[in-house]
């Protein structure tokens, strides 16, 4: 057995008597530093080997104390300023609600510091690598003796004098342990190629999800809300006998509301004639859905100044060219129900008289932004 | 110096000494050799006839949750207004049996109560394993499970946050918590059990599991300090969360506005019934390890004998709640109130109340005599008469609440679906079958606690104050 570089001597003991009695005397030959392994914790080793006081507490409470004001913060933070709903006619600020997660919170911090703190902060474990774990003493630690080790500090350590200490002492085993060159579990080459293969299998897995997806197509997983026992426009429906389930309406009826307008062109749409009149009540409504449905493109003043960002490519008309405000009412009516080019069809969004009602607001704009010297005095005299 | 701990002259009248919590002679190295060779024996047939059973549960338990997911929580029997059927009634119920290991491995430490380290262990793990069942539920309820992450606050593409003003929020993060912190708390204990392991056992994969599991633990007398600490702290934490959990369990219920839920005896009401059905569950299970596993020297029926009493006071507790419901029922003048405590007892679910009212508060009364709480027939018939009592009360509060609020148009009898049924048994299965794995590759008695309450374990001039 070489003592050359020696790490620590372990003596055995038997009880845990002996093992307290060994201790004092051990620590006044003053040889190294004085280390105890047992199988379970012996009551006042911590005075007897000069250990200072563990500082977990401390640590576990201002991490609990952090817990409860990061759980504080965020939920106000959530519920009074970035998402502020009332719920339950609860204000957001409620801040009783608050308090079962900031408990819950504060405890997860304090375990995780308390756990994780313990053992790999003040620790220092995982450790697979401390001579210790290759001792032959190993073994009886963990079952049911008890060893103290003189660990070498720096250089002068003189294993000799330890192990006659501990022989003094009443050891009954005594062992040399040196400082191993290698981990004898986890080596570093052995690490390294663990983050080789974890890396490979993810590359692995990596091309084989995007093969996946790529050859199946993706679906939701389950769409069965989808799946409704209803009548759908598209859809074939075994109810009528010609297996469609949109039908065309019984032959000479007319919806209600949906009275044809009679005519098939925007050039024959001049003749209709706009049956609203033109009461404030009517301009208002007008006005409402015109900054409902057509100032995202037309722009508010329906000069062609589209609030919706260039994004949208075609460009709308300017409602207040001189063509457009020589039109007929009937040709703008046309223009909404049917559409034109790019314009959508506004026919299932809005009724006839409400397409009506846009037409007197438009007119009203029109008006409004090319009046008169005539139309200025009928104002002022007003 | 050295004096035997036994010989100690005790000046205490007989009746008051504290019988040993050991029988026979037992030693660190006996000990070792009895409980954490386990692993490294062929489990005997029985054991696997066992997990034959549990897994064949879990397997028709998965197939009902396989309907489920993909045919949507409509293969329930919730329907309106009985919206929380079987999915909350066996969360409340695996949740609760939870709080029996929390109790023993964190009050009962704080206590002092040196009798809990034979058992805390196996208490410990079963907290584990129903928690894990009674996640199962809820997540199966939100219908999409694969969304279930929606559950926590993350910042989202949706712009959307949880609402903090929900308990069943809180839920979330008291259930998470509580999982998190048993599984720290079982894990710490298990350190130097798996450290003891790894140095004995001689099989190399299970030494190479073992050291990971173990990280390289080496008994040192630094990190014990360190680790006895961090128990401590973890035990305190534990103790505030014995009495959370199951408080937020019950806020679900307790601030909502139906009747019968709106109570506010609920959160201590709801505390004392997990602990008394998860005491009923352990004493069962423990009944089962000690004597197929040998371990009567350590778990004594002693040990048994004092869980009972825990159960026998927690009996008289769940009597005073039911008693006080009633109470309020009359005292309050509120007319939904009364209707649901006549439900309770005469309704289309009387016959539930009922069955809660006599397995809970009726058969535990056996336990007032010494001799059922020794025998194992009478224990057992206990437990499981709490075990039965208990889901029934879960189903008596949630359905029969439900089933008849305060608009009468509304009113439905609920009848859970066969796909209840069988997730339920999934979920004892999926219980049992961790129970049963858990016994064979763990150690199941925490030997480094019991080693250190063993006689002569500290030294003598430390040993519990004596000089
Ligand atoms: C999606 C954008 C969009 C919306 C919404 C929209 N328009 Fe247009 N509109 C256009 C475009 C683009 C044109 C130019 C079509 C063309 O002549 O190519 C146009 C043209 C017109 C014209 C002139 C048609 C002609 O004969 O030259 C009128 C009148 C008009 N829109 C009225 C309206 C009214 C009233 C509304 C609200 C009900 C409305 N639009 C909503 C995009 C829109």
């Amino acid at each position: 057995m070489s003592s050359g570089n020696a790490s620590s001597v372990l003596g055995l003991f038997d009880t845990a008597d002996a093992l307290m009695e060994a201790i004092p005397q051990v620590k006044a030959k003053n040889l190294g530093r004085l280390e105890a392994y047992t199988p379970y914790p012996i009551h006042g080793i911590d005075d007897a080997l000069g250990l200072r006081r563990s500082p977990l507490g401390g640590m576990v409470l201002v991490m609990g104390i952090l817990g409860a004001i990061t759980a504080f913060v965020f939920q106000f933070w959530v519920s009074a300023v970035d998402y502020p709903i009332i719920t339950g006619g609860k204000a957001p600020w409620s801040w009783e609600a608050f308090i079962p997660i900031i408990f819950e919170v504060t405890v997860l911090f304090a375990t995780f510091t308390a756990g994780l703190g313990m053992l790999l902060l003040l620790n220092r474990l995982p450790l697979f690598g401390h001579p210790v774990l290759a001792s032959d003493a190993i073994k009886a630690i963990t079952r049911d003796r008890f060893a103290l080790s003189i660990e070498a500090e720096g250089e002068g350590f003189d294993a000799a004098a330890a192990q006659a200490a501990l022989a003094a002492a009443g050891a009954t085993g005594i062992e040399v342990l040196i400082e191993p060159d290698r981990d004898p579990f986890l080596t570093s080459d052995y690490i390294l190629r663990a983050a080789g293969g974890i890396f490979v299998s993810c590359v692995v897995a990596g091309l084989i999800m995007y093969g996946a997806v790529k050859l199946f197509p993706v679906l939701p997983p389950m769409s069965h809300m989808e799946d409704q026992p209803k009548l759908a426009a598209q859809k074939a429906d075994p109810f009528f006998k010609d297996g469609f389930g949109m039908q065309e309406p019984v032959p000479g009826t007319v919806a209600r509301g949906y009275l044809p307008l009679g005519v098939s062109s925007q050039e024959e749409a001049a003749a209709l004639v706009n049956p609203l009149p033109t009461t404030p009540a009517v301009l208002a409504e007008g006005k409402r859905l015109f900054h409902i449905r057509c100032e995202l493109c037309h722009g508010p003043l329906a000069n062609g100044t589209p609030t919706l960002t260039a994004a949208y490519g075609a460009k709308p008309a300017n409602l207040q060219s001189e063509q457009i405000r020589n039109y007929p009412d009937g040709k703008i009516f046309w223009v909404i129900t049917m559409g034109k080019n790019a314009m959508p069809s506004h026919a299932a969004d809005l009724t006839v008289d409400q397409r009506w009602a846009i037409v007197h607001y438009v007119r009203a704009l029109q008006r409004a932004q090319n009046a008169t010297d005539a139309d200025v005095k009928a104002a002022e005299a007003r | 110096m050295r004096s035997d701990a036994a010989s100690i002259p005790s000046t205490l009248p007989e009746r008051l000494v504290e019988p040993p919590l050991t029988e026979g002679t037992v030693t660190p190295g006996s000990l070792d050799d009895q409980v954490l060779a386990f692993p490294d024996r062929r489990p005997p047939l029985k054991w696997y006839l066992a997990l034959a059973v549990t897994l064949t549960c879990l397997a028709i338990g998965l197939v009902f949750m396989g309907i489920t997911v993909y045919d949507g929580i409509g293969t329930w029997g919730n329907n309106s207004p009985v919206f929380w059927g079987f999915g909350i009634i066996n969360f409340v119920f695996w949740v609760g049996i939870g709080h029996a290991g929390t109790l023993i491995s964190a009050i009962l430490f704080l206590f002092r109560k040196r009798w809990r380290n034979a058992i805390a262990r196996f208490a410990e793990a079963m907290t584990i394993f129903a928690v894990m069942c009674a996640g199962l539920f809820p997540l199966l309820h939100v219908g999409r499970p694969w969304l279930a992450f929606w559950l926590f606050p993350y910042p989202n593409q949706r712009a959307l946050w949880v609402n903090f003003r929900s308990p069943l929020i809180w839920d979330v993060f008291a259930v998470s918590t509580y999982f998190s912190v048993s599984l720290m708390f079982w894990y710490l204990g298990l350190v130097p059990d798996l450290a003891s392991m790894r140095d004995r056992t001689t099989s190399k994969l299970r030494k190479t599991i073992y050291t990971v599991l173990s990280l390289g633990w080496r008994g040192a007398a630094s990190h014990w300090q360190h680790y006895e600490k961090a128990y401590l702290l973890l035990a305190g934490l534990a103790t505030g969360l014995v009495l959370s959990v199951h408080s937020v369990v019950s806020f679900d219920f307790a601030t909502s506005v139906v009747p019968a839920w709106h109570m506010t005896i609920f959160p201590p009401y709801f505390v004392a019934g997990a602990i008394f059905a998860g005491f009923a569950m352990v004493v069962m299970v423990l009944v089962v390890v000690r004597e197929t596993m040998d371990l009567k020297n350590l778990i004594t029926l002693r040990h048994l004998e004092v869980m009972n009493k825990v159960i026998l006071g927690m009996s008289c507790l769940m009597g005073y709640a039911y008693f006080m419901e009633g109470f309020t029922a009359w005292y309050s003048q509120n007319t939904y109130l009364e209707h649901n405590f006549i439900n309770f007892i005469s309704g289309t679910y009387g016959w539930a109340g009922w069955l809660t009212i006599c397995c809970n508060i009726f058969v535990p009364q056996l336990l007032w005599f010494r001799k059922c709480r020794t025998s194992y027939f009478w224990m057992i018939l206990v437990s499981i008469g709490v075990t039965i009592g208990m889901w029934f009360e879960r189903f008596s509060i949630i359905v029969i609440s439900l089933h008849q609020d305060y608009m009468p148009s509304a009113w439905r009898v609920y009848k859970p679906t066969i796909v209840d049924l069988g997730i339920l048994l999934g979920s004892f299965g999926l219980f049992f079958t961790l129970v049963l794995i858990f016994a064979r590759v763990l150690p199941v008695i925490a030997t480094t606690e019991v080693k250190g309450i063993l006689p002569d374990a500290q030294p003598s001039h430390h040993g519990d104050g004596h000089e």
